[in-house]
Order: C-alpha cells, then sequence, then structure tokens
C-alpha cells in the first residue's frame, strides 16, 4: 500500500446507543403549552424532535446541537408558536466526566461513535480541561484555511523503517489499539476492537492475558503482547502475530507490574492464563530474565528466533532516562518504541500507584525524539505515545511533538459508550459490559455494533486529522512529525487573542 | 593488610585530597553513560598464559556488548615480555597514560610525570600498524605509552609533611601521592575539557590495563599482547547506550590503585553512592558505576584498611535469615559495618571481577562477587593439576571457551574444569564472592601457587590424589586388551547400554588413561562399521558422560575430555546430509548448512556440528534445526556447542516425537516454549531454561542456571544438579519438575500452577549432590535461602528435609504440612524416572537416611500455599 489517500472508503454505518435514553449535553423540555403543530418537527435538522401516532414523542434532545443552534433560523426554542419548549444543559452531563475527559470529550466521542461525523453543535471535541498537557497546545492554523484537498492527503505510516529484511508492515491511520487483556475487558469487546482494527488495516493488541481463539481470524491485525507474567504466551501466539510487543511496563503504574485483582478472575480468565480462579494476577515489575540490557537483546532475539517475520516492539513507561532506554532498545533490535505516559487508563492499580509517577508524555516524546535524532538513529526507529490519547487531536499533537503515531485504549472503550464511571475494578465489573468478564454483562456488547462504533469514531477521527494536515499545508502525516513550531502552548504564549478566545 | 591504619592517618589521606577537587565543579550525580549491559570474564593461572587466550571467549561473548566499549586488564606480567627487570617490574609504579590526541604528551609529561616521578623507562606501547586492519574496528585507539616510576624523593617528603601523613609507611603515602597525582592528571586532560585529551589508563605496579572504542580481543590484537604473558588476564564487552561519540575512557576495566575492576550491572543508586564518596573528598570523574565501584573498593581496603571480608561485607551486605545464621561476632562487626557503609553500597544488579597486585602481601588475587539480590548470572570454575587455573564469568561457555583456547596450546590444561559453580551473593554460606589467590611458591620458578577461597576464606579445592590426563604420553594397547575387547563385543549384543555402561564405570576407577583411551578408540572404530553398533556406542559413551561415578585417581574432567573427544569423532564420521542411503546419521554443520534436506524416512537422525555456528540470528544452529523440522526431521543430535542459543526455539506448537540431544557448552534460553518434544543436555545449561514451556520432557545431566521455567505453563523436567535464582518463577498451569541439588534462593515465587492434587504443578526438590567417588550425599542444607514459594497462589513444593531443617523463616506466604499419601502417589512416578534417568535410587538414595530406610513422611516435606489477604481482598474496600 504506498502512502496515497485511503485506497477505498470504509463504510459509515450508523450505530446508535445502545439505550433508550442516551445521554447527551443539553435537555430540551416540553411543556404541556405544546399543541402538537409539529412545528418543531420540520425545523430540527438533528432528529430531535419526532411523533409517535398523534402525539410528539420525548424529545431525543441527546442529538440536539444546543445554545449554539441559537442564531440559526430552524431554532426550534424560538420558533415554536406555543413556547413549549425550553433548553438547558442537561444536569446529568455536568454530574460526568472529570478534568482529564470532561462530560463534552465523553457525549463527543459518543456522537462520533454513532455517526462517524464531526460532532454537530455546540460541544467540545479537541481538548479537555485538565489545565495541563495537551490540553494547554493548540495548532497554529494560518488565516489561509484548507489548502490541499482531502483526498489527496495520506495519513498512512510504516512501521518497520529498519532495513533488516523484516516485511515491511504500514497501517492506515497513524495510530493502532493498545493492549488490554482478556480479562480487563470482556470477549466481545476485544473482538469488536479487532475486527475494527481490520476494516481500518490497523492493529489491536492482545494486551497480557493470553491470546483468545476468538481473534485468530484478526491475526494478520492483532498485536501479540510478552508481559512481565508471561500469561498466555506461546510460540504460535507469537508465530501467527505480524508485530510482538514487549510490555516491560505502563505509564499509569510505573514500577508495577500488571494487575488484575481476585475478582475479575473467572473461570475462563483462569483457563487462558491456567492460573488459579478468584486468586488476583501480579505480574512482576520486571522480567525476571530481564535485568540489564543485554538481557533485553537476548530478549529480543528469541521473539526473532521464534518468529523470523514479525516486528518488534518495546514498550516502556517514561522515567527521566527515557531516551536511554529507546536507544537501547534500537540497539538490542526493537522496531518500534512505545512510550506509555502517565495519563493513561488501567484495569486496576493499588492506590498507591494512581498517583502519576512518571514523565507526563508531552516531556517524553520531545526528548526521545531529539535524544534519537542526535543519535543519528530516528529515521530507523518508529516512536509511538500512549498514555490520555483521547481525541484526534491528541494523536496530532503527540506526531507534532516527534512521535511517528500514537496508541489509543480509553478512547475505544468510550466508543463503546463506557461513561468513565470508575467501576472497573470492583466486583463484577462494568454496567456496560466492557470491563467485565461475567458473561451476562458481557451479553451487554453486540460485536457487530461495537465494531461499527470503533470504525466511526476512528472515521471521524481521520477525517479530522486530515483537516488539519490540509490546514498546515501537509500532504502526509509523516511531514507533522517533530513540527513542534505547529503547536502553541498556552502557558507559554501572550497571543491575547487565542486566550481570549478561551 | 598488615598494617592497620589509624583512625588519625585516614583522616589525613582523606583531608590531603580536599583541595583536589577545587578546579573542578563535579555535575549533578548523574550518570554519563547508561551502561548495563556487558560480558565479563577473568582468570588466574599458576604460569603465566598469553593475552591471545582471552580471545575466544571475549569473541563468544560479543552478544553482550556491542562494540562500542571493550577492555582488558592484566595482573602478574612477564618482566620479558616487558623488557624490564623483575626487580623493577615489581617495585616501579606502571603508569599507562592514553593519548587521545597524540600531540598532548609533551604537556602532559611536563606537567604531570616529570616535575614529580622519577621515570626508569618510558615507552609507547607498540601497536599494529594500521588499525583499519583489524576487522570490525571503527575508531583508531589511542596511543598509550608506560612510564616505569616512582615518586622522586623529595617530592614525597614534601607531600608527606603538608599533609600530616607521617604515620603512614612511606610506600603508602607513595601509593596515595599517585593515586592523586594521576586523579589530578584526568581532571585537567579527561574531565574538565571539552575535548578529551589524555587520560590513565592504569598506575598500579606490575598490572595493566587497556581500553577502546571497539571489542575486548581487538584490544589484545591492536596493542599486540597476543604473545604477551601474564597471570591474572580479565576482559569486558561493554554495551553502552549513549552517545554517538564514544571515549575509550568509559570502557571498562577501572583502576583503583593496584586492582582493576570490570562490572556487569547498572546500580539504582549512582547518586547516592556518588555523594557518599564525596562526603570522603572522592569525585567521580569518569561517571559510570564501575568507576565509583573501583573507588569505594580502594577506599574500603586502601585508605579504612577493611579486610577484603569488611570490604565485600560493605558492598553486599548480609541479610535476612543469612543474617540470622551469622556466628555473633560476625553479626556484630557485619552490623557496624552496614551502619556505616550502607550508603555506599551499590544497589542494583551488578557482578564485580577485580584483578589485583597485593604487593604487601606478595599475592596477586582474582575476585568475583556479586550483588545480594543475585540478579546477574555469573559462573566460577576451578582445575588443579600440573597447572592451577581459576575462572569467572558471566556464562559457563565463556569459561569452557577458555580451557579450550589453553588446552589447545598446552596439553597441561583440559578442556573441562574439575567444578563449576555459583555464588549465593550475601550469604552466610560463601559471601556471594570468591578469590582465587597466587603466590610464590620457593622452589617452582616462575609457577605460582593457587589457592580458591571464599569471602570467609574456607577454601575451596578439587579433591586431592587425582591427576589429569597427560596428552603428551602416546597410547599403546592396554594388557586387558583383548579381554576388555570381549566384554565390549558381548555388551554391544545386549538389548540396552546399561549393563555395559555400568560395567564400563565401574572399571574405570582401576583402568588407567591408556586403557580408557585405547576402549574409548575402539569403540570408535566399532562404530565406524555400522549403523548397529554406532548407536548403542553413542548411547553408549552418552551415559559415560552423563553418569557419575568413582574415577579412582583420574580426575573426571579429563575423563570427560577423553569420552567427548571420542563421541565427537563418531559424530563426525558420518555421512553428510543429502547423501543417499537408509543409514541412520546424517551430519550437518555451518559450512555445509544450504545442503539441508528432508530425511529418507522419519526415524533418521540429523547431527548438528553447532560449533562454528553464529550465536543467535538467521543463520544460527537453532535456526537451522527449525528448518530441518519443517522438512520432516524430527530426531537431533546437536554438539560441540560454543554458548549458542535458542536450542529447541521456534519449532512450535505439538512437537511431540521430536528428541534433540545435546552436548558441550550450549547457550541461554535453550529448551525455551517448547511444547511436547524430548530434549535431553548431556552437561550442564545456562540460563533461562525452559523459559514458557508448555509441555514435553526436558532432562538435565548437569547444574542450571538463572530463571529455569520462569512463566512455564507445564512440562516434564529432571535436573540432576542445582539450579541458580529464581526457578519457576511465574509459573503457572501444571509443570512438574524434580530438581535433585539445591538452588540459590527465589525457587518458585508466584508460583500459580493450580492443586497439584488436582492435575496442578509442582517441584520435588532432593538436596542431595553426588560426591568425587560418585555416591550420592545430602547437601548441608536442602534450601539456603530465604525466599521460598514467596507470593505462591498455587502448585507445591515437595522438600526431602529429614532433619527439619527448614524453617518456617524461609518462606513468605506458604505453609510447611506433612505429606500424604496422595501426596507421595502423585511424586513416586516421577521419582522412578529421577532414579531411571540418573541412578538416583528411591530406596537406598532418598528415602534412606543415616543408614536407616524410613518413610516417604518422615523424609518429605511438602510446602503449599497459604491463602494470602493481598491475592484475594477486593482492592481500595
Amino acid at each position: 500500500m504506498d502512502e496515497r489517500a485511503l485506497a477505498q472508503p470504509i463504510e459509515t454505518i450508523p450505530a446508535p446507543s445502545r439505550f433508550r435514553n442516551p445521554i447527551g449535553k443539553y435537555k430540551i423540555r416540553r411543556s404541556p403549552a405544546c399543541n402538537g403543530c409539529g412545528r418543531c418537527i420540520e425545523c430540527c435538522p438533528s432528529g430531535v424532535h419526532q411523533r409517535i401516532g398523534k402525539k410528539l414523542a420525548r424529545p431525543q434532545d441527546y442529538r440536539c446541537r444546543g445554545f449554539a443552534c441559537k442564531q440559526n433560523p430552524f431554532y426550534c426554542i424560538d420558533q415554536c408558536p406555543r413556547k413549549a419548549l425550553k433548553l438547558a444543559l442537561n444536569p446529568l452531563a455536568e454530574a460526568m466526566g472529570d478534568y482529564r475527559w470532561t462530560a463534552d470529550l465523553i457525549i463527543s466521542t459518543w456522537q462520533q461513535a454513532e455517526t462517524g461525523e464531526l460532532p454537530a453543535g455546540d460541544i467540545e471535541y479537541e481538548v479537555g480541561d485538565a489545565g495541563g498537557g495537551f490540553d494547554q497546545m493548540r495548532f497554529i492554523f494560518h488565516a489561509a484555511g484548507a489548502k490541499i484537498p482531502p483526498e489527496k492527503i495520506s495519513t498512512s505510516i510504516e512501521l518497520n523503517k529498519r532495513d533488516d529484511g523484516r516485511p515491511s508492515v504500514r497501517i492506515e491511520v497513524p495510530f493502532y489499539g493498545g493492549g488490554m487483556s482478556f480479562g480487563s475487558v470482556s470477549l466481545p469487546t476485544i473482538v469488536a476492537r479487532a475486527k475494527a482494527a481490520k476494516i481500518w488495516n490497523t492493529f489491536t493488541c492482545t494486551g497480557e492475558g493470553g491470546y483468545p481463539e476468538v481473534l485468530v481470524p484478526y491475526a494478520d491485525h492483532v498485536i501479540t503482547q510478552v508481559a512481565t507474567g508471561l500469561f498466555g504466551v506461546r510460540e504460535h501466539t507469537i508465530q501467527r502475530a505480524k508485530i510482538v510487543e514487549f510490555k516491560y511496563a505502563q505509564g499509569a503504574k510505573p514500577g508495577l507490574g500488571g494487575h488484575l485483582l481476585g475478582d475479575k478472575v473467572t473461570p475462563a480468565v483462569a483457563q487462558m492464563r491456567e492460573s488459579i480462579v478468584g486468586n488476583a494476577l501480579f505480574s512482576p515489575f520486571p522480567f525476571h530474565s530481564v535485568y540489564s540490557v543485554e538481557d533485553h537483546k537476548k530478549h529480543v532475539d528469541w521473539i526473532k528466533h521464534i518468529n523470523p517475520r514479525a516486528l518488534v516492539s518495546v514498550k516502556v513507561s517514561t522515567p527521566t532516562d527515557v531516551d536511554m532506554v529507546a536507544v537501547g532498545s534500537y540497539y538490542a533490535g526493537a522496531h518500534i518504541i512505545h512510550l506509555d505516559g502517565s495519563y493513561g487508563g488501567t484495569g486496576a492499580a493499588p492506590d498507591i500507584a494512581k498517583k502519576n509517577i512518571a514523565m507526563p508524555i508531552e516531556y517524553a516524546i520531545p526528548k526521545v525524539h531529539k535524544f534519537l535524532i542526535n543519535e543519528g538513529i530516528r529515521d530507523n526507529i518508529t516512536l509511538i505515545a500512549s498514555g490520555g490519547i483521547r481525541t484526534a487531536y491528541d494523536i496530532a499533537k503527540a506526531i507534532a511533538l516527534g512521535a511517528d503515531g500514537a496508541v489509543t485504549g480509553t478512547a475505544e472503550l468510550v466508543a463503546l459508550e463506557c461513561l468513565r464511571c470508575g467501576n472497573c475494578e470492583s466486583g463484577r465489573g462494568c454496567a456496560r459490559g466492557i470491563a467485565t468478564t461475567d458473561m451476562k454483562l458481557s451479553n451487554l456488547i453486540e460485536v457487530e455494533w461495537g465494531t461499527q462504533r470503533i470504525v466511526n469514531l476512528f472515521t471521524s477521527w481521520r477525517t479530522q486529522l486530515v483537516e488539519i494536515l490540509s490546514r498546515l499545508g501537509m500532504r502526509s502525516i509523516k511531514e507533522l512529525v517533530g513540527r513542534t513550531d505547529c503547536l502553541k502552548h498556552l502557558d507559554y504564549t501572550n497571543d491575547v487573542v487565542m486566550k481570549a478566545a478561551l | 593488610m598488615k598494617d592497620y591504619l589509624s583512625p588519625s592517618a585516614i583522616q589525613h589521606i582523606l583531608l590531603s585530597r580536599s583541595k583536589l577537587a577545587q578546579a573542578y565543579k563535579p555535575p549533578t550525580a548523574y550518570k554519563a553513560e547508561e551502561e548495563g549491559g556487558c560480558g565479563v570474564t577473568g582468570f588466574a593461572c599458576s604460569i603465566p598464559v598469553s593475552g591471545r587466550h582471552i580471545f575466544t571467549p571475549s569473541i563468544q561473548m560479543h552478544n553482550r556488548g556491542n562494540g562500542k566499549g571493550g577492555g582488558i586488564a592484566a595482573v602478574g606480567l612477564s618482566p620479558e615480555g616487558l623488557r624490564v627487570s623483575p626487580s623493577l617490574l615489581e617495585e616501579a609504579y606502571l603508569i599507562q597514560i592514553a593519548y587521545i590526541d597524540a600531540h598532548i604528551r609533551k604537556a602532559v609529561e611536563t606537567e604531570c610525570i616529570s616535575p614529580f616521578l622519577e621515570v626508569a623507562k618510558a615507552e609507547k606501547i607498540p601497536t599494529i600498524d594500521d588499525y583499519k586492519m583489524i576487522a570490525g574496528l571503527e575508531s583508531k585507539p589511542p596511543d598509550v605509552w608506560r612510564y616505569f616510576a616512582r615518586v622522586k624523593e623529595k617530592v614525597l617528603q614534601q607531600f608527606i609533611e603538608e599533609h600530616h601523613l607521617e604515620e603512614l609507611p612511606t610506600p603508602r603515602a607513595e601509593d596515595e601521592f599517585i593515586h592523586q597525582n594521576s586523579f589530578k592528571l584526568n581532571l585537567k586532560f579527561y574531565a574538565s575539557l571539552g575535548e578529551k585529551k589524555a587520560f590513565v589508563l592504569s598506575h598500579g605496579r606490575n598490572m595493566m590495563i587497556l581500553k577502546i572504542v571497539g571489542y575486548a580481543e581487538q584490544v589484545v590484537r591492536y596493542y599486540q599482547l597476543d604473545d604477551f604473558q601474564a597471570h591474572i588476564w580479565i576482559a569486558h564487552q561493554r554495551y553502552p547506550t549513549k552517545g554517538r561519540v564514544w571515549h575509550p575512557g568509559g570502557a571498562h576495566p577501572f583502576c583503583g590503585m593496584h586492582e582493576a575492576l570490570v562490572h556487569n550491572g547498572d546500580f539504582a543508586n549512582y547518586y547516592s553512592v556518588s555523594e557518599y564518596l564525596k562526603q570522603r573528598n572522592i569525585y567521580p570523574l569518569f561517571l559510570t558505576d564501575t568507576e565509583v565501584s573501583i573507588l569505594l573498593f580502594d577506599l574500603l581496603h586502601r585508605v579504612y584498611g577493611y579486610p577484603l571480608e569488611y570490604v565485600i561485607e560493605a558492598l553486599a551486605p548480609t541479610t535476612e535469615m543469612d543474617f540470622d545464621l551469622l556466628p555473633s561476632a560476625k553479626q556484630e562487626i557485619y552490623r557496624a559495618i552496614q551502619a556505616s557503609h550502607i550508603h555506599g553500597s551499590p544497589d542494583g544488579p551488578w557482578f564485580f571481577i577485580i584483578a589485583r597486585n597485593d604487593s604487601y602481601e606478595k599475592k596477586l588475587q582474582l575476585i568475583g562477587i556479586t550483588d545480594t539480590a543475585m540478579l546477574r548470572p555469573q559462573v566460577f570454575a576451578l582445575q588443579e593439576g600440573k597447572v592451577q587455573i581459576g575462572l569467572i564469568c558471566s556464562e559457563k561457555q565463556a569459561i569452557d571457551a577458555t580451557l579450550h583456547s589453553l588446552s589447545s596450546e598446552d596439553t597441561r590444561f583440559c578442556p573441562i574444569a574439575d567444578k563449576y559453580w555459583n555464588a549465593r551473593g550475601g550469604s552466610y554460606t560463601d559471601g556471594g564472592a570468591f578469590l582465587f589467590t597466587l603466590k610464590h611458591n620457593g622452589d617452582k620458578g616462575n609457577q605460582m601457587c593457587l589457592t580458591c577461597t571464599d569471602k570467609f576464606g574456607r577454601t575451596i579445592s578439587t579433591l586431592q590424589g587425582k591427576t589429569h590426563w597427560d596428552k603428551s604420553i602416546t597410547l599403546t594397547a592396554p594388557a586387558s586388551a583383548s579381554s576388555i575387547m570381549t566384554m565390549v563385543d558381548e555388551g554391544l549384543y545386549q538389548k540396552y547400554s546399561t549393563l555395559l555402561s555400568r560395567t564400563l564405570s565401574d572399571h574405570l576407577s582401576t583402568w588407567d588413561y591408556h586403557t580408557i583411551l585405547w576402549c574409548c578408540a575402539s569403540l570408535v572404530e566399532k562404530a565406524h562399521a555400522g549403523n548397529n553398533h554406532k548407536a548403542k556406542i553413542i548411547e553408549l559413551l552418552t551415559l559415560l558422560i552423563d553418569h557419575r561415578y568413582d574415577t579412582g585417581t583420574k580426575k573426571r574432567s579429563s575423563i570427560l575430555q577423553i569420552v567427548h573427544e571420542h563421541l565427537y569423532k563418531v559424530f563426525h564420521s558420518t555421512p553428510p546430509c543429502g547423501t543417499e542411503g537408509i543409514d541412520l546419521y546424517r551430519f550437518i554443520d555451518y559450512h555445509t548448512s544450504t545442503t539441508l534436506a528432508p530425511p529418507q524416512n522419519s526415524g533418521q537422525i540429523l547431527i548438528i556440528h553447532a560449533k562454528d555456528f553464529p550465536p543467535e540470528g538467521d543463520h544460527s544452529d537453532a535456526r537451522l534445526m527449525v528448518d530441518a523440522y519443517q522438512m520432516g526431521w524430527k530426531q537431533f543430535i546437536a554438539f560441540d556447542y560454543r554458548g549458542q542459543r535458542f536450542c529447541g526455539c521456534g519449532l512450535g506448537p505439538d512437537t511431540k516425537g521430536v528428541r534433540i540431544d545435546v552436548y558441550g557448552s550450549s547457550g541461554d534460553y535453550l529448551g525455551s516454549a517448547i511444547d511436547g518434544m524430548e530434549l535431553y543436555v548431556h552437561g550442564t545449561a545456562q540460563d533461562q531454561l525452559g523459559q514458557i514451556m508448555k509441555s514435553g520432557k526436558m532432562v538435565v545431566y548437569g547444574d542450571v542456571g538463572q530463571t529455569l521455567m520462569y512463566g512455564a505453563k507445564g512440562g516434564e523436567v529432571y535436573i540432576m544438579g542445582n539450579a541458580a535464582g529464581r526457578p519457576l518463577i511465574n509459573a503457572v498451569g501444571c509443570p512438574r519438575v524434580v530438581i535433585n541439588g539445591t538452588c540459590l534462593d527465589y525457587l518458585a515465587e508466584s508460583f500459580m500452577a493450580g492443586d497439584p492434587l488436582q492435575g496442578g504443578g509442582f517441584v520435588v526438590l532432593n538436596g542431595i549432590e553426588f560426591d568425587e567417588k560418585g555416591t550420592l550425599r545430602e547437601q548441608p542444607i536442602p534450601y539456603p535461602g530465604s525466599n521460598l514459594f514467596s507470593l505462591a497462589s498455587g502448585g507445591a513444593i515437595y522438600v526431602r528435609d529429614p532433619y527439619q531443617k527448614l524453617m518456617a523463616e524461609q518462606l513468605n506466604g506458604g505453609e510447611f504440612v506433612s505429606l500424604t499419601p496422595d501426596d507421595w502417589n502423585l511424586i513416586l512416578p516421577y521419582l522412578k524416572e529421577n532414579e531411571r534417568l540418573f541412578d538416583i535410587s528411591i530406596e537406598r538414595d532418598l528415602l534412606t537416611t543415616r543408614g536407616k530406610l524410613k518413610e516417604p513422611q518422615e523424609i518429605y516435606r511438602k510446602v503449599r500455599t497459604v491463602k494470602l489477604d493481598v491475592l484475594t481482598e477486593v482492592e481500595g474496600e
């Protein structure tokens, strides 16, 4: 596959919410003053108002565009002859979310997952409200606007930049799905992610719980993870993969290994990992066979021996010497160095580890990028960043800071209607069937629907990435790598206009 | 050290350095070079040996380095080789200075040498003409000048007066002066300049260090040391990962006073150690772990005057149960040492090899010290015969490579050591350190006398009264030739070779080398005669390698040498792969690897000569085996291993019916991830064996190294000897393992292997060993460590502990319970197989103690899991 735009367009099929009254940002109330004239139905382009028989149905207000619609001639609040409609912020939305994943980001992700398009209306879909990190960075777009036609823009990246005889692996979009193990998430979630990765010609990853049989049809799009507990790792799970990922650490709990609470070790999970039902599973913090860099090289050689065609990715967290780790991995033979920053999620972590200890990803990426350039090896290794990548803009910012691409995690789960309640860890787990292996709860997700939700989200993201590139005058995502000159950090700018816009 | 320094003398020494660093603004103590990776090797020999013998082990450990830094050190040098008199060599400081910029030499000599030192001889070390002649050497090594020097009397007097060092014996004051002088030189011409111009490589007496940006053996070649002789050699392959411009200054070895240190590992507390040193006016200049290691050693030994035992304790403190088992007098001293020096104790994986000249005690030493957590691999070896040699390496295969190299030149060496072992870090058993000491033995000319001791001074030696095979003696047929032949002929027609092998091994105690040689040679001839006999003879000779028996006045290592040689001859005389015909065997090696063809029938056996294959990669023997398997081969013999890795890996799932027999010095990761095959290792194995093994059978006729079966899911494994650190850690499913020896520590940590009585996994630990006569005896304790079965949530350990020596303190989340009949029925079939494989009799060797046969529950104890809160309680609630 060469570097032009998408070979064939991906089909966008609407995938509405599973729930009867999905949460939206806005609430429309219809008072008894309504006479059923149906004017609102004629007005609203978003299908908020509908009739059921003679009566008007409850407003589908999660589709509402919000206050920004006021300037439109079809603003239903003004158009209603009986002034029966009232628009307000949905109090549920106000209770949702946090600084990183604001209610706006959650809801707008749901909307993109439903429609494959940018959310219409007054809702923030680019940044969160963390007060730091990517949320304080903006792209600098020059006034001229979009220059290059979208169909001429390529978002694909090559993952094997070493000239070592191993196959080329090109993905259609500059991101792939991160490891979430069977045990931390449900089987339908895993399959949906894999199917979406196949449709988009990118990857998903098994996480450290082994390789479920249901993923075998998608093997060309599934990265096998080898983590420190070595759960479920066998030669044939390595041999069927195009990419093998060594998980040395994860940003959300640097210094600790993976952790699956006892309640989530169901019989199925225990069987896959060959452990004991109900007993928590701790992966050790290091690989016990790797205590220094030449051990790491030996480890990489071992995997390369088992599968002479696979690429090797090394996933690490971000200590202060992350640049050394990166260059050490390069010399040990890795193709991809994957930095997992501290904003990332995790299925479980002890309280003590939940404070972010590692270096924030927005520092780690440029540090490693520049170091590898100085070492003369930047062009021979692929740098991937993860940990709190929520939106297309986060992906673009990570690339502008110096990464080749990004890995997503939570965002895909939000696409499946995760509402970030944070109850993943306890008891039977997730009430939405995502972060659970309970049989009944898992069935809440229907695989085809889940697949389409993720596909749609990726579609919307790609559209945004193309728009960003177009406005920056770039023909390919590769041109954005390391272009920090396209970024502005709000803490360090005197741009009055920019600040006023906030 | 005989003359302990008084506290005030020590103070004055440290104070005398206070002005040294005034010109120097020490940066924040970060490490300039990240290291971690490397291979280290060293040996000490009673006779001087040539530099070329540090070659093969260095080359075979290339995959532990990346060519960005290598170095060697030699101690106990040959005066003839240096063209100086023995007395000058003994008395003068041998200062070696590397001139990265050749033009700076005048300035260095004018400023740092001529004003202070009386130079008896100065010369440039000869090198080959053009560095490019050495394949792979990318940058020109620096010119090195060596100076035989003493401090000028007046200068020394002034130094002593100025710093109130009158209490010191003059030679010690002279040492200190040289040390400080070198520091000043390094500071001025290396550390503080933008461009690095020159630095002192070493300044000790009768020793030298050389290092370059390249591989260690390239040092030997470039500086023409191939034929240069010394008693002690150490080498280091570095794997630094930072900086496009590499400087030789950062490579190892580093110099203390009269010692050189190489290091494998990576400190976590470099900052803390640097602070500790700075409090004593000691400033690292090269900003690496290794440099501070030797600075620590120098401080503790030369300045504080600690005996080596205390130095080792300060670096690798004794803790946990090991501390409790020390005698109380030792506990008191060790506690004091730990309290004073804990901040200077390196934390993190490390393994040091130190070569030193203790000129005050008139001895040369080679020391290996491992960290308390035993996170780096280390192997020690000893050979005592007409010559004695002690070896220390990161991998056993490098020891064997050194011995091969030496024995091919001098038949007094045997290619197999008499004894191999690992150190147990911070232990009360050996203290995690072993020392090989060479002393002159008045009457033996330039041959010295080698002794091996542990940290506590206990001697390690091989059994007296045994001699090596003297290759120089010609072979003649023994008197009993015909009767031997009759016995052999009869034996070969039996169904099983075991009877014949037992008969032969019984005779081995009384036969002399002639007879053994003759017998082996005859067997080789018979093997040529036809397939029938060939298979039997291979089996026979293999049994002689595997089993332990009384060897009389002969060294077992020599017998092994003879048997291996002849067995390899049998392997070599095999038709090459692709030859037509129905013979059982086909041969292939690295040079003929392209001739690989499918077998004629599924029973054919492929004999792979492993020696010349690269240790890993697409052209390795391991890869060849995978290709051969895919062509239909199922039976393999792979011999003459020189450390190649990944044997048996990559064949994929469901390999039941495959069998691999391994001979020689096999490498790391052998048998990892196997699923169904049978793997027999006829000798000792290295590290990471059977990692994530799924099923199948593995038998090791010797010891194994680190992390055996890490993350294993199943498999049936039998180890004749000991395992090193962390065997079966994080294993799940149903592995069933018998370890006849013991382990260093961390056996079955985080074991998750279900309930053994319901199909889960277990380890049987017998704690026994073969003595020199081939008889089994109990080891001092079945398990010496403090971390048995830690944090395990499944599986069990069945430990042979008839005297209940093991204590609950050694467990961490497990409990001792009695053996039930169900338990015994579970492990019995495995013990029976163990008996069949290793001749370790259940009745005679396992269940009998102090001459009495006992019930199993009186002999074996079970360690099973205890429900740990941390594993089952829900977090955060």
